[in-house]
């Protein structure tokens, strides 16, 4: 579902995101695992067409994001670490806005954006304005509305800013489930206990550059000295902060 | 529903619910705000309405058709040219803003939104954003026209008609000239574009410089205004257009006015499609530029302006000096706050070195203390625009940053005072600056010379103490954005506060600089006492304008919670 082919930007003379080569299949739940400007949030923006590459190209469910991006977008959900929602909108007019955007019908509209709202358990603020919201529940909002015109591919960028440990699990555990229905999961975070419990691959990147990517047991195989992920992701990217 | 719709309607319920909300706020403060808006809008009216009134006057020939008729028929087509330049400058700024800067543009650009249809969406924001102040403060203008020259209903219908498709087209202008500075800007080095940026300012200071010199209304005869007004009715410019139709439907002239709105219309719906068309093209390699831009220091630490301010300043003891410091840099940084300022005194220091052109008229005392009165009057109103722009939002852009200041080792209080003194050092020596030139340059006798020199350094303390003051009385944490937090009624009230100082100020010193002109009913002798009590009466006005809005604003501070 996600393919990047020998993917670059640079800025300037720095190269943040250096021939990256990745390749997601359907129903995969991938993490993308680096320290701090290595590269992950480059590779979002490259994969959401927010950014054009300097080279290279990212196909996401069989359209290039670059040539096709009405379409391949359509396929997307995007959670970003601080999500943007418009203060003086309701939650539900808010759902209703991006159900606008994703030309979703009327009818369509009604029944998914409820059901959202319920799952994400902010129907009873549903008419209230964001601006009201807490964090917390903003990031739910966010997750609702993303997944409200039920994308194939969902990018995910350290999403647990602000969630309590229940709605964090609550989040992963839907993530999964979802995973297991199909849909392709990209998540970029800094919590690796998370990557432990989720993960189907993980890919590491540093410096701009693709150092690994394989299952978890693959990825501990690294290390000479076997411990936990994160000693593994330490000694791979010599020591820089996480 | 489109995706353009969708995100229209977005914005109309923003407007809703912003409307909707404003039930919320303090009666006292709604009240202030609205009736302050009723009054500048009827002041507007009213200012107008005795112009037009005076001009039909000018020059009348009983039963045949007065000067005023002809300059007054002209008058309208000058403005709608006026309207339309300063549209297309600030629809540059406002597209930037909105179609590249704004929060919402990554969360917009990630959806399937084509990019024709994200620009069409925007570009009517622009056109709202950009056309309600015009509207606000051409309707005096347009209604005090039609009601002095008993203009039927059409006029008025024509107005609204045209009013339209003529915002439309500079927005669209504006929209294309900030898509292609976009695209050419992120790829100058900062020598080409600093170099590139002086050398437009440059080349518009000199145009403004020929302007004045050419258009020489003091010794001109009527034909040369008139003249000079023709220049102004090209019948390539859409404010001829626009200016020509209304006439027109005002004159029972249908047919030609319903040439002018189709010919207006269609040229507006052309500029959106071209112009939506462009950015399909340009739009998006010009935002991920943007966005790509290598935003590394290329200046090494110890080089540069700002470090050379640093070792000036060390007269200046902590944490006042660091407060300083911070405030400087920022708005150094900001190119959206210093090139207003820039083009604000740009202006006045051209106009004051035209000064120099002497006329015939500059030979007379009154005329030239007339002159004097209102270079202080301008000078102070765009200092007011200063400290409206500048000054009152410094408190609040504090922001969410605000805890490093709240647990820091330094009382409101010196947070307070440091802005109000950085304000009034800054704003004085660029004030006191063009008023002492100008009154060097018409000669102005010293003892006017002294009265013009304090007014202007009481007033830089005057509208610092009112700016400060109510920034920190009404703060606005929530926004990052100068022009927003301005646009608030706090900053509304700031405003209109300090143009109600400036007239008292600037009334009191022409009261006293004409006092000889006016010795008709008041004696010469008394000219010592009124100018003691000028003096007085400035100086406390200008105590309480500082003292009251701080003393607020601190006890605000201290009892607000974060």
């Amino acid at each position: 579902m996600i393919d990047t082919q020998a993917l670059t930007k640079r800025f300037g003379a720095k190269t943040a995101v250096n021939s990256l080569n990745l390749s997601i299949g359907a129903g995969e739940f991938f993490c993308f695992l680096g320290p701090n400007g290595a590269g992950k949030t480059t590779t979002i923006k490259m994969l959401t067409g927010l950014i054009k590459p300097t080279s290279g190209k990212a196909v996401l469910g069989g359209f290039d994001i670059q040539k096709d991006p009405v379409k391949t977008k359509s396929l997307i959900g995007y959670i970003p670490d601080t999500p943007f929602l418009y203060e003086k909108l309701t939650g539900r007019e808010f759902m209703r806005f991006v159900a606008g955007l994703y030309q979703m019908p009327a009818s369509a509209l009604n029944g998914s954006a409820e059901e959202l709202l319920e799952l994400f358990e902010i129907r009873h603020v549903g008419d209230q304005l964001i601006e009201s919201y807490s964090h917390g529940m903003r990031q739910k909002l966010s997750f609702a509305s993303c997944f409200l015109h039920d994308p194939k591919i969902v990018i995910v960028d350290e999403p647990w800013v602000g969630l309590d440990p229940k709605n964090i699990r609550f989040v992963k555990d839907y993530l999964k489930q979802r995973t297991r229905e199909g849909m392709t999961v990209f998540m970029s975070t800094h919590s690796l206990s998370i990557i432990e419990d989720v993960a189907d691959r993980i890919g590491i990147i540093h410096n701009g550059s693709l150092l690994h990517t394989g299952t978890l047991p693959e990825i501990l195989a690294l290390s000479q000295n076997p411990g936990s992920l994160e000693d593994v992701f330490l000694e791979l990217t010599r020591g820089d902060e996480v | 529903m489109t995706r353009a719709g969708a995100m229209l309607w977005a914005k109309l319920r923003i407007v809703r619910n912003h409307f909707a909300s404003v039930r919320n706020e303090s009666k006292l403060k709604i009240a202030v705000v609205s009736v302050s808006a009723i009054l500048l809008w009827w002041g507007a009216y009213y200012g107008f309405w005795e112009a037009f009134n005076w001009l039909r006057r000018f020059g009348a020939d009983p039963g045949g058709i007065s000067l005023g008729d002809i300059i007054m028929s002209r008058l309208l087509s000058v403005f709608a040219l006026a309207l339309f330049f300063m549209l297309i400058f600030s629809n540059v700024l406002i597209a930037f803003s909105t179609l590249y800067r704004s929060r919402e543009v990554a969360y917009l650009l990630q959806a399937p939104v084509p990019w024709w249809e994200y620009y069409i969406a925007r570009l009517i924001e622009c056109v709202a954003f950009s056309s309600w102040a015009s509207a606000y403060l051409g309707s005096p203008l347009i209604l005090a026209y039609g009601i002095t020259n008993g203009a039927p209903w059409s006029f008025y219908a024509a107005a609204l008609a045209f009013y339209v498709p003529f915002v439309t087209i500079p927005a669209a202008i504006g929209a294309v000239i900030a898509m292609i500075l976009v695209r050419i800007f992120p790829r100058l080095p900062r020598g080409g574009m600093v170099g590139a940026g002086l050398l437009a300012v440059g080349f518009f200071f000199l145009y403004l410089r020929d302007v004045f010199r050419s258009v020489n209304l003091a010794d001109a005869n009527i034909s040369g205004i008139i003249d000079a007004m023709s220049r102004t009715q090209s019948w390539l410019l859409p404010s001829h257009w626009a200016s020509r139709g209304v006439l027109a439907a005002a004159e029972g002239e249908t047919r030609e006015s319903v040439f002018y709105f189709l010919l207006i219309t269609s040229n507006a719906l052309m500029s959106v499609l071209l112009s939506a068309a462009f950015a399909q093209f340009v739009f998006y390699p010009g935002w991920s530029a943007l966005l790509g831009h290598d935003m590394s220091r290329k200046t090494p630490p110890g080089r540069g302006v700002l470090s050379r301010i640093d070792p000036v300043l060390g007269f200046l003891r902590e944490p006042q000096r660091a407060l300083v410091l911070k405030d400087i840099r920022l708005f150094w940084r900001d190119p959206a706050q210093w090139s207003q300022f820039v083009i604000f005194f740009g202006i006045m220091a051209i106009y004051v070195a035209s000064l120099r052109d002497r006329s015939a008229a500059f030979e007379s005392a009154t005329y030239r203390n007339w002159i004097v009165c209102l270079n202080i009057g301008a000078c102070t109103l765009i200092l007011a625009t200063l400290t409206s722009r500048f000054v009152y939002p410094l408190i609040s852009l504090e922001g969410r940053r605000f805890w490093v200041l709240g647990l820091a080792p330094l009382t409101y209080r010196q947070l307070v005072w440091q802005k109000f003194w950085l304000s009034v050092c800054t704003t004085s020596f660029f004030t006191i600056t063009l008023v002492m030139l100008s009154c060097y340059m018409l000669r102005v006798e010293p003892i006017f010379f002294a009265l013009s020199l304090y007014s202007i350094i009481v007033t830089n303390f005057g509208l610092s103490g009112l700016a400060v003051g109510l920034g920190s009385l009404y703060p606005n944490f929530h926004e990052d954005n100068p022009a927003r937090i301005v646009s608030g009624m706090g900053g509304t009230l700031n405003f209109l506060l300090s143009m109600g100082y400036i007239i008292l100020v600037v009334g009191t010193q022409t009261a006293v600089m004409q006092w000889r002109a006016l010795d008709a009913y008041a004696h010469a002798r008394t000219f010592a006492y009124a100018l003691t009590a000028a003096v007085v009466f400035i100086a406390v006005l200008s105590a309480v304008s500082t003292w009251l809005p701080m003393r607020l604003g601190l006890r605000n501070l201290n009892r607000a919670e974060y």
